[in-house]
């Protein structure tokens, strides 16, 4: 105590001296300013008022940043309580006063040389509190001194025991927020770039002109261009105080809402710390996306120097710097590689080799960029660099080690779990400390904590468990343990340990029986042997995928790192374990062909293997390829139920699905979107009979009278309400009225311009099926494609489109009604109009559908995209195919 | 390690067999169907050496099949880490490999394999020692130490190294 005692007092007499010297506190001081602000803040906030010094003593040095930002941020809040400006003090006291009201009020009264200053802000010269005192009285000091030893005396033999009770609860910290009686914040727009400037300048000015100035505080955000916050309780007093700044634009001054009051100072995400050797990868620029290893770090200028692999184009540097070519925009960033200065001399590049003064080292520097080992040194913002959570891969370590010795590169990898992701230790792992006085040291993991993790040491001798660091822990494995990858590009993968090397743990995997490198940490011990995953990449289980070596064959089964596809030999199945590399791609495009007699056969069709090694076996074809089916047998166990046939050694089995209109209309089927074969004659009749209504009709015509349009939510996308959602409410030729959702006003918008959303938001169709038209999702997509379709319809074929629209409307989730339309367009002879119509559409969704209704989200969104489509009136030219490409992709892509 | 151990099975037995040979029958069917397999407790079967009991047959309502409890001696085979054993190789590759010792696969990396024994490709890829005394191709006889097992319902597979004191090839088909 008697040591902190005597600190406090050397404060005490710096604040008088600087106190006296200058008003205007200069940088340096503004650090122990803060101290002092800081300690008070978190110390005052449950004791006294009356002791005029600062407890500078009390404050923690372990506190970090952060929190010191915090206090500050509430001490600033609590700081809005002091009502009245006060006098009479000469102590330059920067205090965070957090204090209930009353207390304060009331000790106020009692001594009144105290000064009230608000607390610094976080950052030195963001806008500061003004300190309202007058200039200070020389004569009381001396006695002063005297007391205030009294009173610290007195407070430390009070505060000594509630020291631990500092911990703010979250009650106490909600106490702290700002309410309605508080000051205001408000958000003044001023010059761009002149954020500080203003900010002291607002200072200045409450300096020169005290008590006038009714603002308490201003603050200016780095982070925050064009504008400052005020603090003051009217908006009045703002407007006075800003009353003549010519970089404050005062026409634009906006309250902060009070729960937006402690966002403006919060401090939005922790900074990491950069040390030499971190891993970061670069933000911008032509390394973008890059790995870079930190070499220095200038925590001042915030500016980190870090090693990267570099991307030079040799040839166009030389280019450049014969003054040959002019350097034009690259179309293509260089792949990176080592730099090979002999290279660059070839070329005539000029490479200087300089020594840095500071660290001694030579750099090759070539046009301005320093080079060494072959590395780029590079000098960036921090801002350009991310640090968090970096996960460098294997093959991108590996370059970065190339050069250096081995020793070296292990530095390197202990490095990379500074920024590594939490928790990912369990009770139970075998770990060993990797850093520190214990390094070395097994054992298992008992307990995790947010920092710590408690071990249970393997050594005899020491406590029963201890608490370390988790960064310097690093789970523990041994050649022979059977392990499963949990993260990392190796997800899935098991194998067993054959070498550990520090963090690297080589496995074979179990299902490859190849080696792979993974960290440490990205693995968990476990007896498991994955088979569980059925998709790598974008090859999913079943899927037909094409080989490198020209064969193809069906994915059986998915293994972590490796697929066992059926290959596509009809004569005997061959299974072969093929790795995702191997693979050139998924075929997706579906194929037709015959069977023995010649009926064609298509995907989901029901087949019988008349010969070959499956001879008898009977079941849908899933795919189609070279005159080779694969078909599903439910019955056969083998090879997950696949059969690989021959087409002509198969028949296809009864009335399958898709058999009626095969012969006629085959090519109305467009892969999976076939239109389904029996369609009722009747609907076309009808429609063909029907009178032909106008393009219009089909708005206006719903039900009785009632447009499909009324009720539904839409987006408006063009004209002055762009972008509002509503209701409509009413529609009147090509007018619709719309209930805004935002604001409680109906506009009447054309109803070319409105879109909707519906379809999203309803991606249950099932239930609406049999509803009337206008509550089903679909209909109101198709609204908007209407006007755009119409055009570029064959004028023939428009009346009869329009015409059999309509009435079809009854049963328009009618499952069979929908069908007809295609085959009517197709009959009309007018290819163009089948795939982009807004009736194919449905016919393919509703045929597809049909057979999976699992992906009802993907046809709904598929109606969305054609939508957006047409906007663009690229619908005209988008053809079947494409389209059905658009929706396959769609498909498989919500699925 | 081999063990010799009773164990216990069901058989079932079509009704066909019955008569006289009943006995031999089942014993001949309990071999086919034994030996040869891999339990993970166990490991595998090798060879059936004798028939302790066989319990009372029941039979099977509806098809006639009866079940006998049949307790049995025989030679199981199990791995285990730490254990030492002779292989013969199979399979060299560069990332090691692969020996055999009856029905377990054992895989020796190359980080496993003694840091002077160089991989060779080639018709006959092989890790050979620096001076070319030493050589491991396939058909070489090796012996090694089991570091890790991996117990499958049908295979054992092992990981096993030769980096150690004795361990290595103890005949080469080249030289023998």
């Amino acid at each position: 105590m008697a040591r902190r005692r005597d600190e406090e007092d050397d404060d005490v007499d710096d604040e008088e001296y600087e106190d006296e010297e200058d008003q205007l506190v200069d940088d340096e001081d503004y650090e122990e300013d803060e101290d002092v602000g800081r300690g008070r803040g978190g110390s005052s906030r449950k004791r006294r008022r009356s002791d005029f010094i600062d407890d500078v003593a009390e404050e923690d040095d372990e506190e970090d940043e952060y929190e010191d930002d915090d206090d500050e941020v509430y001490g600033g809040g609590g700081k809005k309580h002091s009502k009245a400006p006060r006098v009479g003090s000469q102590f330059f006291d920067l205090e965070a006063q957090v204090d209930s009201d009353e207390e304060e009020e009331e000790e106020e009264g009692e001594d009144d040389f105290i000064v009230e200053t608000g607390a610094d802000l976080p950052d030195e010269d963001v806008g500061r509190r003004i300190h309202r005192r007058p200039l200070p009285m020389r004569e009381d000091e001396q006695e002063d001194v005297e007391a205030l030893e009294r009173s610290i005396q007195a407070r430390y033999a009070r505060s000594s025991h509630t020291e631990y009770d500092e911990e703010t609860t979250d009650v106490e910290q909600q106490a702290l927020l700002p309410s309605v009686r508080d000051p205001k914040l408000w958000m003044v727009k001023c010059a761009i770039g002149r954020e500080r400037e203003t900010a002291v300048c607002l200072m200045q000015k409450f300096i020169d002109k005290g008590v006038e100035l009714q603002i308490r505080s201003v603050i200016a955000l780095d982070h925050l261009k064009n504008y400052i916050y005020i603090e003051a309780d009217k908006e009045a007093h703002v407007r006075e105080a800003v009353k003549g700044l010519r970089n404050i634009f005062p026409a634009k001054i906006m309250l902060v809402p009070i729960r937006e009051m402690t966002d403006v100072l919060s401090v939005e995400s922790k900074a990491i710390d950069l040390s030499r050797d971190t891993w970061v990868r670069m933000k911008i620029g032509t390394y973008k996306g890059d790995l870079a290893q930190v070499v220095d770090v200038d925590n001042v200028r915030q500016r980190v120097t870090v090693k990267l692999i570099p991307r030079i184009d040799l040839q166009a540097l030389a280019n450049k710097l014969e003054g040959r070519e002019v350097a034009k925009k690259k179309a293509f960033v260089p792949p990176p590689r080592l730099l090979n200065v002999d290279e660059a001399r070839e070329l005539h590049i000029r490479v200087e080799r300089r020594r840095d003064p500071v660290t001694g080292d030579y750099f090759e520097n070539i046009d301005g960029m320093l080079f060494k080992d072959g590395f780029l040194y590079k000098t960036v913002s921090m801002k350009s660099i991310s640090a968090q959570n970096i996960k460098p891969t294997f093959d991108e370590l590996e370059k970065f080690r190339a050069p250096s010795t081995n020793g070296v590169e292990m530095v390197g990898l202990s490095t990379l779990f500074a920024n590594r992701k939490k928790g990912h230790f369990m009770k139970g792992d075998a770990v060993i400390v990797v850093k520190g006085d214990l390094k070395n040291l097994k054992g298992w993991v008992e307990k995790v904590e947010e920092e710590n993790v408690h071990i249970r040491p393997e050594m005899k001798g020491l406590p029963k468990t201890l608490a370390v660091n988790e960064k310097e822990l690093c789970k523990y494995f041994e050649p022979g343990n059977h392990v499963k990858v949990v993260s990392g590009t190796k997800e899935g993968a098991t194998g067993m340990v054959v070498k550990v090397e520090q963090h690297v743990l080589i496995i074979l995997s179990d299902t490859t029986k190849e080696h792979i490198c993974v960290f440490a940490d990205d693995v968990v011990e476990s007896s498991e042997v994955t088979t569980g995953i059925t998709k790598i990449g974008e090859y999913e289980l079943h899927d037909l995928v094409l080989l490198d070596n020209n064969s193809f064959g069906v994915i059986i089964r998915v293994e972590s790192e490796a697929f066992q596809v059926l290959k596509g030999v009809p004569e005997r199945p061959e299974v072969s374990l093929v790795k995702l590399r191997e693979i050139k791609c998924k075929v997706d495009k579906k194929f037709n062909v015959q069977d023995r007699y010649r009926n064609t056969v298509a995907v989901k069709d029901v087949v019988r293997i008349l010969e070959g090694p499956c001879k008898g076996k009977q079941g849908p074809v899933e795919h189609i390829y070279k005159g080779v089916l694969f078909v599903y047998d439910r019955h056969h166990l083998e090879h997950a139920g696949f059969i690989c046939a021959k087409a002509d050694s198969c028949c296809i089995v009864g009335g399958s699905r898709s058999n009626g209109d095969r012969n006629g209309g085959s090519l109305s089927r467009f892969g999976g979107f076939k239109a389904p074969s029996r369609v009722p004659p009747s609907p076309r009749r009808f429609s063909r009979g029907g009178p032909p209504f106008d393009s219009g009709g089909r708005h206006r015509g719903g039900r009785g009278g009632h447009d499909a349009l009324v009720g539904t939510s839409v987006k408006i996308r063009q004209g002055p309400y762009k972008g509002y959602r509503g209701r409509v409410v009413d529609v009147k030729g090509q007018s619709v009225r719309v209930e805004l959702e935002s604001q409680m006003k109906v506009v009447t918008v054309d109803r070319n311009s409105i879109s909707d959303n519906v379809v999203i938001s309803t991606p249950h169709r099932e239930s609406s099926r049999y509803g009337m038209g206008s509550e089903t999702p679909m209909h109101p997509s198709r609204t908007p494609l209407h006007p755009y379709m119409t055009p570029m319809r064959d004028p023939g074929a428009t009346p009869i489109h329009d015409g059999m629209r309509t009435p079809m409307r009854d049963r328009a989730w009618n499952p069979y009604a929908p069908m007809s339309p295609p085959r009517d367009n197709w009959e009309e002879g007018n290819p163009a109009s089948w795939g982009t119509s807004p009736q194919y559409q449905e016919v393919l969704l509703q045929g597809h559908m049909k057979h999976l209704l699992l992906v009802q989200v993907g046809l709904v969104l598929l109606a969305v995209v054609t939508v957006r489509l047409e906007y663009r009136e690229i619908a005209v030219q988008l053809m079947p195919t494409l389209q059905v490409l658009i929706c396959h992709q769609l498909l498989v892509g919500s699925l | 390690m081999f063990f010799h151990i009773v164990l216990e099975r069901n058989m079932q037995l079509h009704p066909r067999h019955f008569g006289r040979n009943l006995r031999e029958n089942l014993v001949s069917k309990l071999m086919k169907d034994v030996e040869g397999t891999c339990s993970g407790r166990h490991g595998f079967v090798v060879a059936i050496t004798g028939i302790e009991n066989v319990g009372k047959g029941l039979i099977r309502d509806g098809t006639g099949f009866v079940t006998f409890p049949v307790k049995y001696q025989c030679v199981v085979f199990r791995p285990f880490k730490g254990e030492i054993l002779e292989a013969a190789v199979t399979m060299v590759n560069k990332m090691g490999f692969f020996a055999e010792t009856g029905p377990v696969q054992i895989f020796v990396s190359n980080h496993l394999i003694p840091d002077d024994m160089e991989f060779q490709s080639g018709d006959m890829p092989n890790y050979t020692t620096s001076d070319g005394s030493v050589k491991i191709q396939k058909d070489s006889e090796v012996r090694l130490k089991i570091i890790g097992t991996r117990v499958d319902a049908t295979e054992i597979f092992c990981i096993g190294t030769i980096k150690d004191d004795f361990l290595g090839v103890i005949n080469d088909p080249t030289t023998a």
